[in-house]
């Protein structure tokens, strides 16, 4: 029996190394610049694959001592504290102090024993190297669950015994040290045994042996209720006696036997009916979760296009409205958030007003005073400014001299970057084929289409988000200089237009994305943080309203040149599908 | 009107796929490209459509005068085997668009003579083109191709998974199309190669071989051509 469990133990061995080396080589090879270099022999290389497997097992070792001696250890370290703290304040009198610590450490080790059961892998679940084995290399299922299930118990014996050391040293006496690992087992024959009932149950209601973590995710809640009790026991100096405790633990064990019984009567056809019916749940978990095109798919045949439109226009209009809930709903839905908070602080401020100067006047006076501000830029009695001078200040100087702080909002509401997913997924990756798509005068056609339609979908959030600014410049003092509050609805614009611009090039110039949106691009990829990481930056430049205008508009007529340049003389070459 | 290969290289990283391929195709028509699955004939394709960089070589039309003309995007139809189309378009808003923005063309027929020349069923028409079967969305492909009028057609195992209908009403289009251009068509099926092709081609160790078209429907043709591909597995 120890020969056939030694034998397949290294058939799952063997197998994991090779599929963790393989998989490792095949990662390298797959990251870029260092990819290239790298030679296929790699993976018949003997000398690597002894480097990866001493790597492996000091991985090995390194589970084992988080998961068992440090777990353990640190309940003999809190158990010792307890137990010092409760023979400091006398709270167990008459209790020796190796009884105390052992029935602190037992009642402890017991909550964490079923955390483990709950957190822990099951040895029905589904692996890789399971169902190779099971279902290429044609193995026995009960036996390779059973080799693997007594695997984990070995390793969970020595590691409980290795934490029994600190135990020792801490002053537990030698037959908890020994009995823990112990109790561990039978616990977690318990764990199992339950689970190995539940689905012969299930098998004979011909039901799907899936592995289903509900029941798991409340029995851990549970627990997790229960820790107000395990801490008011504690605060209060209270413990369980050893005798209940070991109680216990012979209740636990007899489980643990009931446990074993169970595990037993499961089959080999049950092993693998198991396994074949949590390969399908995985698959099907895989499926939807790789699955990112969903959202993409959501196309509606509603409505047609002018007829004056034509060509790559009337690509265009199609597509906007074909994609409309995915491309606009965002940045209006942003827009109309700002423009409802903007509605609610001005009827904040006539309300302010209607209680400090009574209903029959409230109308008269806003009207007669908004004339005033509009004609004459007095506006204090018509509206309550702020009363909070830090608050305040604080938005004066937001709105006054950081403007650039609002490609903050700006960059929330935008939708570039879902745009250019969606052109590809849904239009250019299938005209990519067509060489008339691929023709240089063409790609900029559709370009400079597309940018227009970006700027116009994304106008109402960054006007509103200028009018939020213009609200605050409002209420906080009226505009610095005159034509203010227009430049500064131009800088919202003028940001938006170039933080659309630089997704849609940065699309055209790499095309980084695959038909199941992933991005593909290393480059992309790089260019998308230090993008990042600038606008951050800029965030907190101080400026001018009326300099940042200025330097703005230079700024977007410059960076609009460069990019429809950069577009028309590479898009050819860049722009191309990835499967 | 010739086309012309000339010692094209394809390499991914020290794998060569294709190796020095030589080969002259001429106009009127239709080339079976045969080879096993993972010889290549993709790749071939792709480096033609310059959807890929190639490692060298050149390919070009040779005109009359036996002149050199460089090949433009515009006069290559390339029809993949998984097709491709918007499928947010209707086929009618997808033909209306495809002839604008070839300007160039003067359309011959109106688009619904164009969808009757495809047997495209009317119904089908009017409606989005994800909704398409497999067959129609190659339709549409074959049909885009026909307007545009490629000097060249490059064919990726176009017959793949279609009905036996569907699959006999393409290959009389592409019977019906290939004067006045080059056809290549991609293939593993030998069947459907020598039914269709007037020249066949094998793509073998990374190179174009052409195949005795005398020999094409000889009882003892198809146990050569299967003879010289277990040549390029032995290689």
């Amino acid at each position: 029996m120890l020969k056939e469990f030694k034998k397949t133990l290294l058939k799952v061995i063997h197998l994991r190394s090779i599929i963790g080396y393989n998989g490792l080589v095949y990662a390298l090879k797959k990251t870029p610049v260092i990819g290239k270099i790298l030679p296929d022999k790699l993976y018949s290389t003997m000398f690597l694959k002894v480097i990866y497997w001493v790597f492996h097992v000091i991985a090995e070792v390194f589970r084992l001592f988080i998961g068992k001696i440090f777990g353990l250890g640190l309940i003999y370290v809190f158990s010792f504290i307890l137990m010092n703290l409760y023979v400091e304040h006398d709270m167990a009198p008459g209790v020796p102090n190796s009884v105390l610590y052992s029935s602190l450490a037992l009642f402890f080790f017991i909550i964490y024993a079923f955390c483990g059961i709950m957190l822990n892998k099951s040895v029905f679940g589904w692996t890789n190297d399971k169902e190779y084995m099971v279902f290429m290399l044609r193995m026995n299922a009960r036996k390779l669950n059973y080799t693997l299930y007594t695997y984990d118990l070995v390793k969970l014996v020595i590691g409980y015994l290795l934490a029994g050391i600190i135990g020792a040293v801490l002053g537990a006496p030698f037959w908890l040290c020994l009995g823990i690992p112990v109790l561990a087992v039978f616990i977690k024959l318990f764990g199992t045994g339950f689970q190995a009932f539940r689905f012969r149950r299930k098998r004979k209601r011909n039901k799907l042996l899936k592995i289903s973590i509900t029941g798991n995710i409340i029995g851990f809640t549970c627990i997790l209720l229960a820790a107000p009790f395990v801490f008011m026991i504690v605060a209060n100096g209270y413990y369980i006696p050893l005798p209940v405790m070991l109680a216990v633990s012979g209740v636990l064990i007899l489980l643990g036997l009931w446990g074993y019984k169970e595990i037993n009567a499961c089959d080999s056809i049950l092993h693998r009916r198991i396994l074949h019916d949590n390969i399908g749940k995985n698959e099907l978990n895989a499926y939807t979760k790789t699955d990112n095109t969903k959202s993409f798919k959501k196309i509606k045949a509603k409505g047609s296009v002018k007829e004056s439109k034509k060509g790559f226009e009337y690509l265009n209009a199609l597509f906007l409205k074909r994609h409309s809930g995915m491309l606009v709903a965002k940045p209006i839905a942003f827009a109309v958030v700002i423009f409802a908070a903007m509605g609610l602080v001005i009827g904040l401020f006539i309300y302010g007003y209607y209680q400090r100067f009574g209903a029959q006047n409230c109308l008269n006076m806003v009207g007669n005073n908004l004339l005033n501000m509009i004609l004459f830029r007095h506006y204090e009695d018509a509206l309550l400014p702020l009363d909070d001078q830090s608050v305040s200040s604080f938005f004066r100087w937001l709105a006054g001299s950081h403007m650039l702080a609002m490609l903050f909002p700006i960059a929330i509401a935008d939708n570039a970057f879902k745009s250019t997913q969606a052109m590809y997924i849904n239009c250019d990756n299938c005209l990519m084929t067509f060489s008339f798509f691929k023709q240089r005068e063409k790609i900029i056609k559709l370009f400079d289409i597309r940018f227009k339609q970006l700027i116009k979908i994304h106008l109402a959030p960054a006007i509103a988000c200028g009018m939020l600014a213009n609200l605050i410049l409002f209420c906080t003092g009226g505009q610095d200089f005159p034509f203010q509050y227009v430049l500064t609805v131009l800088v919202c614009i003028l940001m938006n237009v170039n933080y659309s611009l630089i997704w849609l090039a940065m699309y055209y110039l790499f095309q980084p994305f695959t038909t199941s949106v992933n991005v593909k691009s290393g480059i992309y990829n790089v260019i998308r943080i230090v993008v990042s990481c600038l606008l951050t930056l800029i965030v907190f430049i101080p400026s001018n309203t009326f300099v940042l205008t200025v330097v703005l508009a230079v700024f977007t007529a410059v960076f609009v040149f460069t990019m429809r340049k950069l577009v028309y003389k590479h898009a050819p070459k860049t722009w191309k599908a990835k499967s | 009107m010739e086309f012309v290969i000339s010692h094209l290289v394809k390499s991914y990283g020290s794998k060569q796929v294709l190796k020095d391929v030589d080969f002259t195709f001429e106009e009127g028509r239709i080339y079976g490209l045969l080879g096993r699955n993972g010889s290549g004939k993709t790749t071939f394709f792709n480096c033609i459509n310059s959807d890929i960089d190639i490692n060298s070589g050149e390919f070009y039309f040779r005109g009359e005068g036996n002149e050199k003309i460089p090949v433009m995007p515009e006069d290559i139809g390339y029809l993949v085997s998984t097709p491709t189309v918007p499928e947010f378009m209707t086929g009618r808003e997808f033909l209306k668009f495809f002839i604008e923005v070839h300007e160039e063309i003067k359309p011959d027929r109106t688009i619904d003579e164009y969808f009757d020349y495809m047997m495209v069923p009317e119904d089908d028409r009017d409606r989005l083109l994800k909704d398409y079967s497999h067959g129609t969305k190659n339709k549409m492909q074959m049909l885009l191709n026909i307007i545009a009028k490629p000097n060249l057609m490059l064919l990726d195992e176009p017959l793949t998974s279609l009905d036996v209908i569907i699959a006999e009403e393409m290959k009389n289009v592409i019977r019906n199309q290939k004067q006045g251009r080059i056809t290549i068509f991609s293939t593993h099926l030998l069947d459907v190669a020598v039914d269709l092709c007037d020249e066949i081609v094998l793509l073998h160790n990374g190179k174009l071989e052409p195949i005795d078209k005398s020999n094409l429907g000889n009882a003892d043709f198809k146990e050569k051509i299967i003879a010289a591909l277990k040549d390029q597995d032995d290689a």
